[in-house]
């Protein structure tokens, strides 16, 4: 699996170049939204990386070579976790630092962060089994439609709190359903996607 | 030992099917695989590395079945060429040694460096950028760069240009001189296969037409150009196809030893067999 992640880290190399640029300007001048827009971003570079492989028909080579379907869905899923981690605990960082310096921009706020990784992390387990089976370029119409799922949901769910007992509620809410809600969707994800890559390649 | 032995293999996808394939490898040969376009060659590649699960038979490569969890071990002695699929194209020759040397355990990284120099590969130039030749070169210089016991070459030889092809092809001979190191090889070029292979393997519509020792196949076969007359004169058995030459006579593919002895037979090529094959079973 260790060849794998570099191979992608080699692959995504450039992109993560600007996604830390545009990481630090979001999280420096954004808030709040923009640390979770950061981190839910973050997960779909992996889909990057399978572009990639898809293009050059990786996958064909990877199936002869000493490599096994675990080891190919399961680098994946690292490489998500890798990048949502490395993103959340960035824009943490750059907000308290902000706070600490008495930055205006500043909104140091590790509940938002959390939610940010967890949805983040819900998302990556969501939609990769769609992009094992169908490959990224059919994969991602499903995760377009998970994501205007996914976002209609927040909303109706945001607006029935805040009818109900107000918006302060929302964010403790999530705080406790998200993460339970990101170990068990990658724990049915994974299996999911092994068996599906393997239907696919055969 | 057989390096490579696939027995009674059935796969079939909508309007292809590979059709009660039987082929065998032995180990210290080389053995060159043709077909049309569509024939089931890089098909029965994926069949026997594992890589696509038959509808029946068994497949076994260097005596381990391909399909059992033993293999994912095997594929550390297999190295693999295969046409068009490559490495991610932003990647270098040098990541790409980087990944592979984490990939497989008796990488041996010297050996690719002399490799690449030996193929005039540049170092850092992204895959992208590189010609078909050079990619072609690239993923051969991997195949051999993990001390493998097989190499599986899918059209290893295209777009190579002359030069570079003749000093590959030698490269092949060299590998195959330990004596159990085996190569199967799939090519449209037959004047390579007719060099270097001890075996051809001639595939035609996914049905394996047959699978023989070379200098077998050139001594069962020969041609004959002559009238029609004189070549009607031969039972059915003893003409496998025949064409139009020129000058109203016929150009045929016999078996030697169904034609009576006075007729002037020529060696034939493996090309010209294959061809004729190809005629005959269109015609039948």
């Amino acid at each position: 699996m260790k060849a794998l992640l570099m191979k992608d880290c080699f692959v995504l190399w450039k992109q993560l170049r600007i996604f830390i640029f545009v990481m630090l300007v979001i999280s420096v001048f954004n808030g709040g939204f923009g640390n979770v827009f950061v981190v839910i971003w973050a997960a779909m570079l992996p889909y990057t990386a399978m572009a990639y492989d898809e293009r050059s028909k990786w996958d064909q080579l990877a199936a002869m070579m000493p490599y096994s379907v675990r080891d190919i869905v399961l680098s994946k899923y690292v490489l998500g976790w890798l990048c949502t981690g490395a993103a959340a605990l960035f824009t943490l960082v750059c907000q308290l630092l902000q706070t600490v310096l008495g930055s205006p921009f500043a909104a140091f706020d590790p509940a938002a962060n959390l939610i940010g990784l967890c949805s983040s992390l819900c998302v990556l387990a969501i939609t990769s089994p769609m992009m094992f089976r169908f490959g990224v370029e059919r994969g991602r119409l499903t995760m377009f439609l998970m994501i205007f799922l996914g976002c209609g949901t927040a909303g109706a769910l945001g607006s029935v709190v805040v009818d109900g007992e107000g918006p302060a509620r929302l964010p403790a809410l999530l705080t406790l359903i998200l993460p339970i809600a990101a170990v068990v969707l990658t724990a049915v994800s994974i299996p999911l996607s092994m068996g599906l890559y393997r239907k696919r390649s055969c | 030992m057989n390096a490579i032995e696939l027995s009674h293999i059935r796969k079939s996808f909508g309007g292809f099917a590979i059709q009660d394939l039987c082929l065998t490898v032995p180990s210290g040969t080389i053995c060159g695989l043709v077909g049309e376009n569509g024939a089931g060659k890089s098909t029965t590649i994926r069949l026997l590395m594992g890589a696509l699960r038959p509808d029946g038979g068994t497949a076994k490569v260097l005596g381990t079945d391909v399909s059992s969890p033993e293999f994912q071990d095997v594929k550390e002695d297999v190295g693999v060429v295969l046409d068009e699929a490559y490495f991610p194209e932003v990647l270098n020759a040098v990541q790409v040694g980087n990944i592979m040397a984490s990939t497989y355990r008796r990488w041996d990284d010297s050996l690719y460096q002399s490799y690449l120099r030996r193929f005039d590969l540049p170092e850092k130039k992204p895959f992208r950028d590189y010609s078909r030749g050079m990619r072609m070169k690239l993923s051969i210089a991997v195949a051999l760069s993990h001390q493998p016991r097989l190499l599986v070459l899918d059209e290893a030889t295209a777009g190579l240009d002359p030069i570079v092809r003749d000093e590959v092809l030698d490269i092949f001979n060299e590998f195959t001189r330990e004596e159990d190191h085996s190569i199967l090889i799939s090519s449209h070029i037959l004047s390579d296969l007719e060099k270097l292979c001890d075996y051809i393997a001639f595939l035609h519509q996914g049905e394996l037409l047959f699978c023989d020792e070379k200098d077998r196949l050139l001594e069962t076969y020969g041609i004959l150009t002559d009238t029609a007359e004189q070549v009607d004169c031969l039972t059915p058995e003893a003409v496998v196809a025949r064409e139009p030459s020129g000058y109203g006579g016929v150009r045929a593919l016999v078996r030697r030893d169904l034609a009576p002895s006075g007729f002037q037979l020529e060696r034939p090529t493996v090309e010209d067999i294959i061809l004729f094959m190809v005629k005959g079973a269109k015609n039948a």
